[in-house]
């Protein structure tokens, strides 16, 4: 009984004071350190913590921080949607790669914003990783309208002008297209998937060995 | 490593620069009275991979434009025969050798830098001497501090990936290189293994850029990461993974594993299952 009161009671413990440490964190290593030890706890209290420490202009930290917003999951979203620091690029591109990793629905308009609109290649890429792997709302209706936005989005994305972003917009199509996708979204998916393998139209090898990759595999989903 | 070829229809929220067309920056070139247009056109027909007749010509001529070096003046013609080298390079102009291989032996450190690195993206076999002789003195001479700058006497990592891009593998020209894999520049080592594994891939060459990919500082181990990837290395796919860098740099290097691989031979290959470009691909989409 003692035993199961100290492992209940020891995580708040910890989140105070790992919190305490982030904050009083004096050192660029500190800061990294603190952030790591805080992200660990996969704590949905850690959230605001966690959000303040990316705009802190220290990528390791935020690299940690973004690791502990996806641990914490579902709770972790509107944290992150409600603290967005529009003034703030860097803070904000990080908090585009957590929402791409947490793959909640409730961050696709972030998502579809950041791949046609950012101005970080790093950012726009997560972004179509996002818009690839994230998991529609239980409605069919909801879905089905979230499905196409994703797509639309990709569509776009598949015109960047930096390899690497269309390189990812090759991932997310291929994992948007579901056995389940209705025929008329599978039409889109594959013509761009098509132009993606041209070499008239790419020019960058690996994003066509990417695209062709895909086109094999959805082959086999196909028949 | 090979830069990522933009297409000019390609108008992403990354195009850099004013929307200039290729008339336009044709005409700046020609013009002598202001530098700085030049500068930007010099930089834009190579970045647009411009393939109008009177590039190459025009930036032959921006070359020739250099200036002995001096603290104040000529900086700016320099600069432009700097960018000129550059699209140079990228244009692949092998008409241009001859001038490059003038300003290979300009005064100007930062002159002979860029003539060298265009020398080796255009793999101009003519270079090859020149570009051992200026290496062949070796650590003492070409790779020893120059007195009051940061520099080396040469810029001997542009001539390393130079030679090594071009490709010749004749002994003498391996016997040059191999002495700058001991230089005491953690950054002049990882160009000279580059240049070997390219030239002869041995597998011994990769081990030290392996290991640099655990330096403890990260400007080295992105430079390790980008001469891997140059080579196409793909046996370093698994030392690329776990290096701690930025995910873009991986990806770019693992982008020149999946474009042009090499290896040692087949018993030494990765041990995962599975068809080798497929497993390159899906270190790459974890990555994203």
């Amino acid at each position: 009984m003692k035993t199961s009161l100290t492992v209940n009671d020891s995580p708040s413990l910890t989140l105070e004071s790992a919190i305490t440490q982030l904050e009083q964190a004096s050192s660029a290593e500190d800061l990294i350190g603190a952030t790591r030890r805080l992200a660990a706890l996969a704590e949905p209290g850690a959230a605001d913590s966690l959000m303040s420490v990316l705009g802190f202009n220290n990528p390791g930290a935020a690299l940690a921080a973004v690791d502990g917003l996806i641990a914490i999951g579902p709770e972790a979203v509107p944290v992150i949607l409600g603290n967005l620091d529009a003034r703030n690029y860097g803070a904000r591109a990080w908090a585009v790669r957590a929402l791409a990793g947490l793959a909640d629905e409730r961050g696709l308009d972030v998502l579809v914003d950041a791949l046609l609109h950012d101005v970080g290649p790093s950012v726009r890429r997560a972004a179509a990783r996002g818009l690839g792997e994230l998991v529609l709302s239980q409605q069919p209706d909801l879905a089905a309208a979230q499905l196409n936005s994703c797509v639309d989005a990709l569509e776009m994305g598949s015109r960047d002008g930096e390899w690497v972003v269309r390189y990812a917009v090759v991932v997310g199509l291929e994992r948007r297209m579901r056995p389940q996708v209705k025929p008329d979204l599978r039409e889109r998916i594959t013509k761009t998937l098509k132009l993606l393998v041209d070499p008239q139209h790419e020019s960058v090898l690996v994003v066509r060995q990417r695209a062709e990759l895909s086109m094999q595999r959805l082959d086999v989903v196909k028949h | 490593m090979q830069e990522p070829g933009p297409n000019p229809n390609h108008g992403g929220p990354s195009a850099e620069g004013a929307p200039i067309n290729e008339a336009e920056a044709i005409a700046r070139l020609k013009q002598t009275d202001d530098p700085s247009a030049q500068y930007y056109a010099a930089w834009w027909l190579g970045r647009m991979r411009s393939e109008h007749p009177e590039a190459v010509p025009l930036l032959c001529e921006a070359l020739r434009q250099r200036q002995p070096r001096q603290p104040d003046a000529g900086v700016e013609a320099n600069a432009v025969a700097r960018n000129a080298a550059r699209a140079l390079g990228l244009l692949r102009a092998k008409a241009a050798v001859a001038d490059l291989l003038a300003t290979l032996e300009d005064d100007d450190h930062g002159l002979r830098d860029v003539a060298a690195r265009a020398l080796g993206d255009i793999q101009a076999p003519e270079a090859v001497t020149a570009l051992c002789r200026r290496l062949s003195t070796g650590l003492q001479g070409a790779g020893a501090p120059e007195a009051g700058s940061p520099r080396l006497r040469e810029p001997c990592e542009s001539l390393l990936e130079a030679l090594g891009a071009i490709g010749d593998n004749t002994p003498e020209v391996l016997k040059v290189i191999t002495p700058f894999t001991e230089h005491p520049r953690p950054l002049i080592r990882s160009a000279a293994c580059r240049a070997l594994l390219q030239l002869t891939g041995e597998s011994c060459w990769a081990t030290p850029l392996e290991e640099l990919l655990r330096h403890p500082q990260l400007q080295v181990r992105r430079a390790a990461l980008m001469d891997l990837g140059a080579v196409g290395w793909r046996p370093a796919l698994p030392a690329i993974e776990a290096t701690l860098a930025e995910n873009s740099l991986k990806l770019i290097a693992l982008r020149g594993l999946a474009e042009h691989p090499r290896e040692p031979d087949a018993s030494e290959c990765l041990d995962r299952d599975g068809d080798p470009l497929v497993i390159v691909l899906d270190a790459m989409d974890a990555l994203l």
